[in-house]
Formats: structure tokens, sequence, C-alpha cells
């Protein structure tokens, strides 16, 4: 009958609805659900986090570097070292959300042993303590304390970063950024809205999201992608001033170095002899070099991290000139500009970075573990003990001799990049130590400082330096 | 005897849910247990005795009750769990609504002949309950349209209305061919129903429909566009007319989405919610939360916060479902309402009496509409408008108005072969 079947159709209209119900309720679930319920807003976050105390934050050698303290039913964060660690641990606020540390691993922040593990534990030992089950689990930082206040005290007013890793593991033993703020409550509160409008972004974390041209500690790169293509003796008679593509290329000071090698021409980083070696290295095995050095890929790390990519697309010969010493589009953050030097120092193999070592319940039972993985094969070991060499005659006697520390060998090169800003270049600084057995890669960077990275950045990375040697950090 | 055992089993899963989420409650020490036991063998005992009169009186369709019955289970569970009182009096209504599934499957069994006659008595009806409240109504939640009487609980006109509409359309589209001479003409004889009758059903759809923007009623006018444009698909015989009618629809969406503001802010709430999460947003965000954290298994009764949304009781109750029971717990409950709405169409199809037949078929299509109308909103599938959810809300016009629908359904699934001859 023709009436019952418009009836159908109709039934099975309505009846589709229920499906889509069905279906899109399964979807939120399964793809919506999990971001949406992270969000600060959601009221069930804070009900738990009034049931459970946040776990302790450690840095290597275990002195506190963020607590939760109970205040009757509520909680209060303390970061007793205030503004120092706001761009790696973070702050975890009931107003303004959680960033960095305390939101990438809130989850183990807020972990609880199950209720069988503590009962089969012997309960007897330590009464009156913090019940086991309501204090979430303990973080161990790699960061070293000691260094980090360094830093922060090095770098003092001055806008940058500075960034120092152990380049065997990948252990980050200090990620500091300049300005910084005080991420504790009271502070955070009485200051916010006078930190979202100030012009120098003290919210934003430089290290490791700011993109910066890199200079010529970029030459790293390409001497690296020279060495790996067989033009490891190129040599240019360098006048000074030399055109590529159409585009004049001049030395700093327009200083003319005659005949030299690589190895000259990483000791007073030559641009006239970067640029022409760029033309016989061709874009192509740069930007597969770039790549393997991770430059131009937001690595994967225990907090965000940044990287701008696109540089080589439609790149002529001019560009490319200018690329090969760090200028033209090329953006880099110090983060990964610490890799490249960890790269030589260990190799030509960039290990992954990580901060967070272990994550453990407070009676020592351990839920996390961070273990040394290689990221990449930057370059051959032929190459990087070749440019480890010419690194190590730049400090002894090139651009980068304020980095010295005594009775080590240190390795380094040092940039002044030219930006959007006339007059205000960025100061750059990589390099490692000591440069027979390294154990501390370092990048120092200082923002629109208009002076050379040899001359601002290097001492403060020897002065880093002879303080992990005396806090033995790092030996001999 | 016999036929009570045949289908008793669905029976059996209704005791044991009762039994599960009162026991559940118990535990989680949201109520005591003189409380839930006398709750739960009442909602046992009159499940048991609902279920026996409809199928040892033969009062037709035998599973209808039964997803009733569990529905409004769920709805006791959750309305209790949320806040003691409001269980026993959502337990309460229940028993009233039972009472009025009653009355009207016996009213609606017996005088089905007459119900046809009124057309226009149900829109004047609809008309002056609109006007009533329009004059003597009281404002919540920003609308007007509650109505308090000295004595007696606050009712809500639009609910009853709904009822009204769709008899009235159901009488207009089936008795324009129904009787000519004297005589009953076969459906597919007919070749063209008359176009004053169309616009009569038009002026009750869109007359309707204005009183309801008016009293900013805009899920149930949403609701009465729905079945409208059901009633002119099956009925109407005339595709220029149903296009014109789908175009005027859209044109009315239109205006009140460009120039209702209230309507606007509802939209914007939908498309970015969390662009003002403690303004616009507030309530949809707040639902969303509770659905995610109740993941696919939810919290367990008792478990979770539900306090934590907004209107919980009424428009946002199937949320907190979500969070203590999980996603499929939702899931099973819309596949109750699947059922229920399935056995309506059931019911409609296989009604030999044209009148009635248009009748469980507008009820079915409220029924569904409705349900994907709250449900869809509170989980941001389309923008949110404050309706009931059948059985499960907290409130009296709504519980009332849906056992009496159900009532109405249950009436004409008894009713069986009494035009048969007059047509064939």
């Amino acid at each position: 009958m023709k009436l019952n079947k418009r009836i159908i159709t109709v039934m099975v209209t309505v009846l589709a609805l229920f499906l889509v119900l069905v279906g899109y309720l399964t979807y939120f679930t399964v793809f919506r659900a999990p971001e949406i319920i992270k969000s600060n807003h959601n009221p069930r976050i804070w009900e738990r986090e009034k049931k459970i105390l946040r776990g302790t934050i450690y840095d290597r050698a275990g002195v506190v570097l963020a607590e939760s303290k109970k205040d009757g039913d509520n909680q209060e964060r303390v970061y007793p070292y205030g503004s120092i660690y706001a761009h790696t641990i973070g702050y975890n606020n009931r107003n303004y959300g959680k960033t960095n540390i305390e939101s990438q691993f809130n989850d183990y922040l807020m972990k609880t042993p199950s209720v069988i593990d503590v009962l089969r534990k012997d309960t007897a030992e330590d009464e009156g303590e913090e019940d086991p089950l309501t204090k979430g689990a303990n973080l161990s930082l790699t960061l070293d304390h000691s260094m980090t206040q360094l830093a922060a005290q090095l770098m003092g007013n001055d806008h940058g970063s500075v960034v120092a890793l152990n380049p065997v593991t990948g252990e980050v033993y200090c990620l500091y950024s300049s300005p910084t703020f005080d991420p504790n409550e009271a502070k955070l509160t009485e200051n916010w809205d006078e930190l979202t409008e100030r012009s120098d972004s003290p919210f934003f974390p430089r290290a490791t999201q700011g993109l910066y041209a890199p200079g010529s500690t970029f030459k790293v790169v390409t001497a690296a992608a020279g060495i790996d293509e067989g033009h490891e003796n190129f040599t240019f008679n360098d006048k000074g001033k030399t055109t590529v593509g159409g585009k004049p290329f001049r030395n700093a000071g327009g200083k003319a170095y005659g005949q030299i090698d690589m190895s000259d021409a990483i000791r007073v980083s030559s641009n006239v002899f970067f640029t022409q070696l760029s033309q016989v290295i061709g874009k192509d095995a740069l930007r597969e070099k770039a790549k393997d050095f991770c430059v131009m890929k937001k690595v994967p790390f225990d907090i965000p991290t940044n990287a701008a990519d696109g540089v080589f697309d439609d790149i002529d010969n001019a560009e490319l000139g200018s690329v090969a010493i760090g200028q033209g589009k090329l953006r880099v953050s110090p983060f990964n500009m610490a890799l490249v030097a960890s790269a030589i120092a260990n190799d030509g193999v960039i290990m992954r970075p990580y901060m967070v070592e272990e994550a453990f319940f407070e009676d020592g039972e351990s839920v996390y573990n961070a273990t040394p993985e290689a990221l990449s094969r930057a370059t051959s070991s032929r190459a990087a003990a070749m440019i480890k060499e010419y690194m190590v005659g730049c400090v002894r006697g090139g651009t980068g001799t304020a980095a010295k520390v005594p009775g080590i060998d240190v390795a380094g090169k040092t940039g002044t990049a030219e930006n959007e800003r006339k007059g205000k270049t960025h100061a750059w600084f990589i390099g490692f130590a000591p440069a027979d057995n390294p154990q501390l890669a370092i990048c120092v960077m200082k923002e629109y400082s208009g002076h050379g990275g040899g001359s601002v950045c290097a001492p403060i990375a020897a002065k880093l330096i002879q303080n992990a040697l005396n806090s033995g950090l790092i030996t001999r | 005897m016999k036929k009570f055992f045949q289908n008793i089993r669905p029976l059996l899963l209704l005791l044991l849910l009762n039994a599960i989420g009162m026991l559940l409650m118990y535990i989680k020490g949201v109520d005591t247990l003189e409380d839930m036991a006398i709750l739960c063998s009442a909602m046992c005992l009159l499940s048991i005795a609902m279920y026996a009169i409809i199928t040892l009186f033969s009062l037709g369709d035998s599973y209808l009750f039964i997803i009733i019955s569990m529905l409004s289970t769920v709805g006791i569970i959750m309305q209790s769990r949320i806040n003691q009182d409001d269980g026993m009096r959502q337990m309460k209504l229940y028993l009233v609504g039972v009472a009025f599934f009653f009355i009207a499957l016996f009213v609606y069994k017996c005088f089905h002949k007459h119900f046809e006659k009124f057309t226009f008595f149900y829109w004047g009806l609809s008309m002056a309950l609109f006007a009533f409240t329009a004059v003597f109504g009281t404002v919540r939640n920003g609308a007007k349209n509650w109505i308090d009487l000295p004595g007696l609980p606050s009712i809500q006109p639009s609910e009853f209305i709904r009822i009204l509409f769709v008899l009235s359309l159901a009488a207009i589209f089936t008795r324009a061919r129904s009787r000519k001479k004297g005589k009953y003409i076969p459906y597919l004889e007919r070749k063209k129903i008359k176009s004053t009758r169309l616009m009569f059903a038009a002026g009750i759809a869109f007359s309707n429909a204005l009183c309801l923007f008016l009293q900013r009623e805009w899920g149930i006018a949403l609701l009465f566009f729905a079945i409208y444009i059901a009633f002119l698909y099956i009925y109407g015989e005339n595709k220029l007319f149903f296009a014109a009618n789908m175009v005027l629809v859209i044109f009315a969406a239109f205006i009140g989405v460009k120039f209702m503001s209230h309507i606007q802010v509802r939209i914007s709430a939908w498309l970015d919610p969390f662009n003002d999460v403690d303004g616009k947003g507030y309530q949809i965000v707040r639902s969303l939360f509770a659905i995610g954290e109740g993941g696919f298994a939810g919290t367990g009764i008792g478990a979770g916060s539900p306090y934590l949304i907004p209107v919980v009781n009424s428009d946002f109750i199937f949320s907190a479902i979500c969070e203590e029971m999980g996603v499929l717990g939702g899931v099973a409950i819309l596949m109750l309402y699947f059922l229920l709405v399935y056995r309506g169409f059931k019911i409609s199809l296989s009604s030999t009496n044209e009148f009635n037949k248009a009748v469980a078929m507008g009820l079915s299509v409220m029924l569904g509409i409705q349900t994907f109308i709250i449900v869809g909103g509170v989980t941001k599938l389309i923008p949110l408008t404050g309706i009931t959810l059948p059985f499960i809300s907290f409130g009296g016009s709504s519980m009332i108005t849906t056992f009496i629908v159900m009532g109405m359904l249950q009436a004409i699934s008894s009713i069986k072969g009494e035009v048969t001859d007059e047509i064939e």
C-alpha cells in the first residue's frame, strides 16, 4: 500500500536519526572527549586535584623545584626558585591552567598507586605519614639546579636563551629563557595582566620555541654537508667579498683571508668561503643535511618545541648562499642549535633530548623511566671528528677565544646574525666540552644584542662549563 | 495466564534493572535502605501489575509498557541520585502518569471514532491555551510558558498542545477524504486532496509555530515543523505544496537566525562553545565535560559529579546518564527510545483505521524527534533547544503528556479490524 510505504519512509528517517546520535556519541567519545576534558574549564579536574596531593618535582640532585602544600581543603603549588623554571616546569594554576611539564606530565603528577599495591606492601612502617593513596607520583628531572641558577644570573636582564645538554645521553642540564616570570600563584595572579601585555613577551619560551636566524653557527651544518659530499679539500681565495647568484656577500668587517680551507674558514668564520662552498654542495644536499641535523624539525621533547620548514622551497643560488651562512629565510630555535653542537660532539649522532628522568611514587616504585635513544644520524663520524677539530681551532685562536676554559679544550662556533632590526644582530655561541671526551653541549643566544657572539655569548658558555667542572657534572 | 508468561523475559530484565540500580545507589550511600526498598518494590510491583493487565485483557502491544517502565526506572534512579526528594516526586509522577496512561487508553479505545470530528476544536483549544498562557502565564528561564494556578501544580501548556496538534493534523488530513456522500472512500482511489484542506493544515501548523516562537519554545516549534512535514509528505499528495512549505520553513528558520538575538546566541554557542565558556557556552561545555569524563563505561552511579551540570534534572539529564552510566549506557537508553518509536510506527502501520493510523504516526514522529532534539542538543550535534527527555526528565507536564501519548498508542494497537470491511 502506497500510504504504508510512505509511513515506512518516515519511520526509517526518524530511526536513522537515532543511529546518527549513536554514531556521533561514539565519535565524540573516541576522538573529541580526550581533548575536551583536558580543558582548564573542566571543573572535575579541580575536584580531583583537591583529593590528590600533586607530586613533587626534583632536579637531578634532589633539589625541590616544585611542590604542593596542603592548606585545609585546598592546595598551593609552590615554586621555591620563582621565575627560573617557568619555561621548563611551567605552572599549575586554577585560573590560568597548566603549562610545560605541569601540563605534559599531569597524568603522572596526579597518578596514585593502586589500592592493591599499597595493601600488598608493608603498611606498618611509616605511620602518620602522608597517605600513599592520595599523593601523586614525583618527577625527577635531568636539570641541574646550580647550572640553571648561574645561567639566569649570567643572562641578567638580556633577552635570550641558554641550553645545555649531555650529547651522549640527551639529558638536558639547563634550559633557560629570558625574560621570564614568577609562576607562583600569588605572583601570577598579581602580575597576569601586566605580563600578558608586556611587549617583550615574558611568557614566550624562547629557548624551545623562539625561531631566529642562526647566523654563522649554521656553518657547522654547511661544513658537514661539504665533507659528507666529498668537498673536504675545497679551498677558496677569500678577498673579503664575493658575489653568489648575483648577490654580494662580505665577511664581517670586510676582512680578506686569502687562500683558505675549511679549517681556516670555521676558525675565522668566513662568509665568502661558505657561500662559495654552498654552490658546490648544491641545494638538495644542503637541505638533506639540514634535515639530518633536525634544524627544521619539531624535535620530540618533554615540552613543546618549534621549528620552521620550507626554507629550501623554490630556493635560488643567492638564497642558497644566504642559508649556508645562517641567514636568508632560515630560522632555528636555540634548542635545535644546541642539538647541532651535540651531533658534532657525539660522533655525528643526535640523541633524543629529555628532561624528565623518572616518575616515582613516595615508596620509590618507578612508573616512568626515560631511556637514551638516538634521534638522528646527523653526519658521518669522520665529518664530526674533522669539524670537532675545526671548532677547537675556533676557540683556541679564532672568533671563539672567549669560550676558553683552563685545563680543557672547548670546541665552539660563534654567530652574529643579521635580522629585521638594523644593527641589532643576534649573538650566538654553540659548542661542547671537553673536546676529547664531550659531556656537555651548549648553546647560548642573546636576541637583538647588537654584539658579536664571540664577545657576549662565548664568555657565558665558558663560565657554565667551568661551573659544571667544579660541581662534578663533567670531568676532564 | 499463558499469555502472561509468553513474553515474560523482558519483564524480568526490567525487574533486574530496578534491583541493580537501587542497590548501587544504596551502596554509594545516596539513599537509605528503607527508601530504596520501598521505591524498588513499588516499581517492581507496579510493572508486574501493568504488564499483567495489558497481556491478560488483550490490550494490544505488550512491549510498549515494558519499554516505558525501563525508561521511567532509569529516570527515577537518576533523579534520586541527583536529589533524593526529586526521586520520590518523580516516583509519584510516574504513578500519576500510569493513571493517565490507563485513562487515555480507555477513553481513546472507547471513543476513538469521535476523535476525528473535532479538527477545529483542537486548534481552537490550542490557541486558547496559548492566549491563556500569554495573559496569565509565569516567566521561567526567560520564557513565559508556565501557568501557576492556586492549589494546582504548575503546568506547561505547550506540552499538552503537542497532542492537540497531532490530533488536529490527523483529523484534517484523513477526514478530508474519509466521507463522501456518507461513504468512506479508499485512500488510493482519491485523486487529489482538496487544496482548501491543505491550506487549513498549513494554517494550523504555522499558527501553532508562531505562538511557540513568541513563547520562545524553539525546541517545540522545531518539533511541530517536523510533525507537520511528516504529515505533508505522507498525506499531502501535492509535491508543489510540499516544496513550498519546505521553502517557507527554511525561510522562517533563516529569519529567526538572522533577526532573533536569542537564536543567534544559541547558534554561536553551538558552533564554538569554548569561545565563551562562562557565558553562552556554559551549559553545553559543562554537558560535554560530563559526557567526556564518563567515557564508554561511565564513572558508575553515585561516583560522578552531576551537580556540576546545569539544569541537570531536566534538559541535561542525558549528560548525567552518560557521565555515570557511560556512553554505552546512553546508547542503551537511545536504543530503548529507538524500540519505542519503532513499536509506535508498527502500530501505525498495522492499524486499519485511517485516522488512528495518522494519529499513531504523528505521535511516533513526535516522540522520536523530541528525543533527537534534546539528546542531539546536549551532545552538541545540533544547536541546543530546551525540551524534555521523555520519561526521564523531571517535570509533571512532560511526564503526564508522554504517558497520555503512550496510552493513545496502546489504545490504537488494541483496536483491530473495525473499519477494515468499510475500506475494502
